[in-house]
């Protein structure tokens, strides 16, 4: 298992540097002039030039790529073009907060999803059944920054139980920068006031995003142990007059686990690209609208930056879910 | 011993967690924060590179200029200044400093700031520096004594006194120590030297700004504000709503859709007012089938103003080439509006009398009034058998284009604000030929336009002033360089807990916080 491990970080690195090129050679020869939009519409063709040069963008493209790639190494992840400000320190910003709201997203989604589509096939072509389809039909198909602006209205609107957006209240200090995390840096700091107002500002967009998440799961977790109650090992366990309960969650729950999983580790990635219509409905300052905004002004330094982040968290959650599956299930052994 | 039970234990967690998630934030009421609901962001604070609304807003709250911009129309009132004269000629100022002024170090705003901050202005050549660009050189400011300024122009310009409020002192000892090898650039991105009320209490890039009042400011009286936040939120319907809930008591990029929504609603007061913006649908007056004045003007008759108009929101259409109620503006003046069989006159007399060319317009991609505009002229030209090929684009891509006649299509989708309140602000940009080359004025030039510019810019007689610029604007609505098309509204809206909010059509946007008050 621990040379499985290992095996796999190594083979991170060649993926992560593919990707680095790929991102690198996509973001420079894509038409368009960024240094022409950052030094202004009244800047003259001398001080474009020098602008390039200060941002090195007059070098030859392998010694760019280069000169990139080894800032990477040492820290330096380079400038944003409009803001001048350090790619690295913006992602110590952005990411814990798009971070947080995905592990929240995912962590309701799992939390509500795997009860659900386990009940759905204990309880199959029974009420409960039916309504977890529908729902979990109704969840897929609702775009997103559609059902925030829905819950927007209803929450914050109508019943004004919780704040429309934002990470924390405006007129107030939020707690002392550790994780970036807020629920975490809250409680390392001993404020549970603090804890509980995250809390408040997470609930409507972490809602609004898992619910895509929750309904696959759901979906998934049902099809799987639908599949699992029919095999032939169970049907022995009921004839040697195990409980249902065990039956259920000590030998069909693992193995219905495997193909659930595939999914929880496929869509932490997919959220984490994808988070940009909720950041944008609810205010949340996170990699989504970083992105964006870099990449409408082709300030390419963040695009790489935020590109390389996504792919990295993507590739260990996937690394992550493949070990579970051995914990998970004593048939797959790596060694 | 307490006996805590599993169970007993969650229930207690929750009720202790339910608590805490119903108990509300903090009232902001109590310190009197202003809070604007805001798309878009401050990038770089810096008084001389920094441009936009938004970082006008945090400059003209936390730095002094000689003088501000008050009413409608906009008029300089006394800020740094409290006084000044000009010289018969137009080309000397003489400005008083109030010598209560102080930056936020405490030390005083001298005659040696202001000429510290002109020249790195010009030095910079970013931001506003092209307000003062051959009308001040580095000799131009010189300092009388401590309190004294006197600003000798290198050539006569009238609304001279119109783009000093866009011209900020720093105090010199304190970017003098963070000079660094790029002037204080790098300092003056995230650090203030000014002196306004206001300075920066918290910065998160992204996502908020804070300024609080500053103690024992050098100006006294203003609102009762203790502070304000600028929020960035991205999406209009957020910022409504937040209004409407009273977490803004401002939103300033307000839809019209928005404005309808939030009509008659209680405690919101909508602001609609016409402003010096402009949007327009430049020619290529030197290259291609354009280059033929009759075209142009077979075109001008062609479009039809009123879908323009329709799907212009909250907007009124433009009568030539300056905004409505800009000093000088010709209400009178006889202008293309829809007439199909004109239309059809001048195409015949045109290189092109059956058409059948195909011609090409650039919008900025994302902008949906500008495509639906596109559009409208696609339609329109079909009836003079002329194809439209529309072209969305960033931003930094059409500016490129402008550079060259050849690079520049047919037609380019141009938005244009009055960074002031005169009418050389729009003539001399969009219309004089030494901009050629750039987005304003890409390819247009006409001798007589030209002199006529800056024969009104010199003019200290107002009723001279005006009868140039009349002849001006019919000498442009001839030659035709642009499809006159709607001047927008500004659109914001505010609780009505704002008191003291007057609106002035330059920079409406980017609020004053000092006279400001919150019930």
């Amino acid at each position: 298992m621990l040379t499985y491990i290992l095996r796999r970080i190594v083979l991170i690195i060649p993926v992560l540097i593919g990707l680095s090129l790929l991102v690198f050679a996509i973001a420079r020869l894509l038409p368009g002039d960024p240094i022409q939009l950052a030094a202004g519409p009244n800047a003259s063709p001398a001080e474009i030039a020098d602008l390039a040069r200060e941002f090195g963008l007059d070098k030859p493209l392998p010694v760019q790529y280069w000169n990139y790639v080894t800032g990477l190494v040492t820290g330096d992840w380079g400038q944003s073009i409009f803001t001048r400000r350090a790619v690295a320190e913006d992602l110590k910003v952005y990411l814990p907060a798009t971070l947080e709201l995905v592990f929240t997203a995912m962590f309701l989604a799992i939390l509500i999803g795997i009860p659900a589509g386990l009940t759905a096939a204990v309880y199959r072509n029974r009420w409960p059944d039916y309504m977890s389809r529908v729902v979990s039909l109704g969840a897929i198909s609702m775009p997103r920054f559609f059902l925030g602006l829905l819950l927007q209205i209803g929450f914050a609107m109508w019943l004004g139980w919780l704040p429309l957006g934002g990470r924390f209240p405006l007129t107030e200090d939020p707690p002392a920068f550790v994780t970036g995390f807020l629920t975490i840096d809250s409680l390392i700091s001993g404020d549970l006031r603090a804890f509980g107002i995250t809390l408040q500002y997470l609930a409507l967009p972490a809602f609004a995003m898992c619910l895509s998440p929750l309904a696959t799961i759901t979906r998934m977790m049902r099809a799987s142990t639908i599949e699992i109650l029919q095999q032939d090992y169970v049907l022995t366990e009921r004839a040697l007059g195990l409980s249902s309960r065990l039956i259920l969650f000590k030998y069909v729950l693992r193995n219905a686990m495997s193909a659930t999983l595939t999914v929880i580790g496929l869509y932490v990635g997919w959220l984490l690209g994808g988070t940009v219509l909720v950041e944008t409905v609810f205010d949340w300052p996170g990699l989504g609208l970083y992105a964006t905004k870099a990449i409408v002004t082709q300030d390419f330094m963040p695009v790489i930056g935020v590109t390389i982040v996504i792919g990295g968290i993507f590739i260990i959650s996937n690394l992550i879910v493949d070990l579970l599956y051995g914990i998970l299930n004593p048939k797959v052994r790596y060694e | 011993m307490i006996n805590l039970t599993r169970r007993s234990a969650i229930a207690a967690g929750t009720a202790s967690l339910a608590s805490m998630v119903l108990g509300g934030p903090v009232d902001a009421q109590s310190r009197k924060i202003l809070i604007i609901a805001s798309s878009q962001d401050i990038p770089n604070f810096d008084p001389h590179i920094a441009t936009g609304y938004s970082a006008s807003m945090l400059l003209r709250n936390t730095y002094d200029s000689l003088v501000r911009v008050e009413g409608n129309p906009p008029n300089p009132v006394p800020h740094l200044a409290t006084s000044w004269t000009v010289s018969p000629d137009g080309t000397e100022y003489v400005f008083k400093l109030d010598p209560a002024a102080k930056f936020h170090d405490g030390s005083s705003v001298t005659a040696e700031a202001v000429q510290y901050s002109f020249n790195r202005l010009l030095r910079l050549n970013q931001g506003n520096a092209w307000m003062i660009q051959g009308i001040v050189d580095e000799k131009s400011v010189q300092p009388v004594d401590a309190q004294t300024v006197r600003i000798k122009l290198v050539k006569p310009f009238v609304a001279f006194l119109q783009v000093l409020p866009w011209v900020w002192v720093v105090n010199p000892k304190d970017v003098e120590a963070n000079k660094g090898s790029d002037n204080g650039q790098t300092y003056l991105r995230s650090n203030l030297a000014g002196s306004g009320a206001f300075r920066v209490r918290r910065a998160e890039p992204g996502n908020l700004y804070e300024l609080e009042r500053v103690a024992n400011a050098w100006k006294q009286g203003g609102g009762n504000l203790t502070g304000a936040i600028w929020k960035i939120t991205r999406e209009t319907a957020t910022q409504r709503l937040m209004l409407q809930r009273g977490e803004a008591h401002i939103a300033v990029d307000l839809t019209s859709e928005d404005m309808d929504a939030i009509k008659d609603r209680p405690n919101v007061v909508s602001v609609i007012e016409p402003e010096y913006r402009t949007f327009s649908i430049k020619l290529n007056t030197k290259h291609g089938p354009l280059a033929d004045v009759n075209l142009r003007k077979a075109i001008a008759y062609a479009f039809n103003y009123q879908s323009l108009l329709d799907s212009g929101g909250y907007a009124k259409l433009m009568t030539g080439p300056l905004p409505d109620g800009i000093f000088g503006h010709d209400p009178s003046l006889q202008v293309y509006r829809t007439d199909l069989a004109k239309a059809k006159e001048y195409l015949a007399k045109s290189k092109y009398p059956n058409g059948g060319i195909k011609l090409s317009i650039a919008h900025v991609s994302g902008l949906e009034q500008q495509r639906r505009w596109s559009l409208v002229l696609l339609d329109n030209l079909k009836q003079l058998n002329i194809e439209l090929d529309v072209k969305p684009m960033i931003w930094p891509d059409m500016v490129a284009l402008t550079r060259s006649p050849e690079a520049m299509p047919d037609f380019f989708c141009v938005y244009q604000t009055a960074n002031y309140g005169d009418p050389d602000n729009i003539a001399f940009a969009a219309y004089h030929s030494s901009r050629n080359g750039n987005w304003q004025n890409p390819v247009y030039a006409n001798p007589k336009v030209d002199d006529l510019i800056m024969r009104a810019r010199a003019e200290t007689d107002e009723e001279k002033r005006k009868a140039l610029y009349g002849e001006f604007q019919r000498i442009v609505v001839d030659d035709t360089p642009d499809i006159f098309g709607v001047i927008e509204k500004r659109k914001l809206a505010l609780r009505s807990d704002v008191q003291n909010f007057r609106f002035t059509p330059v920079a409406s946007n980017a609020i004053e916080l000092f006279p400001l008050s919150l019930r």
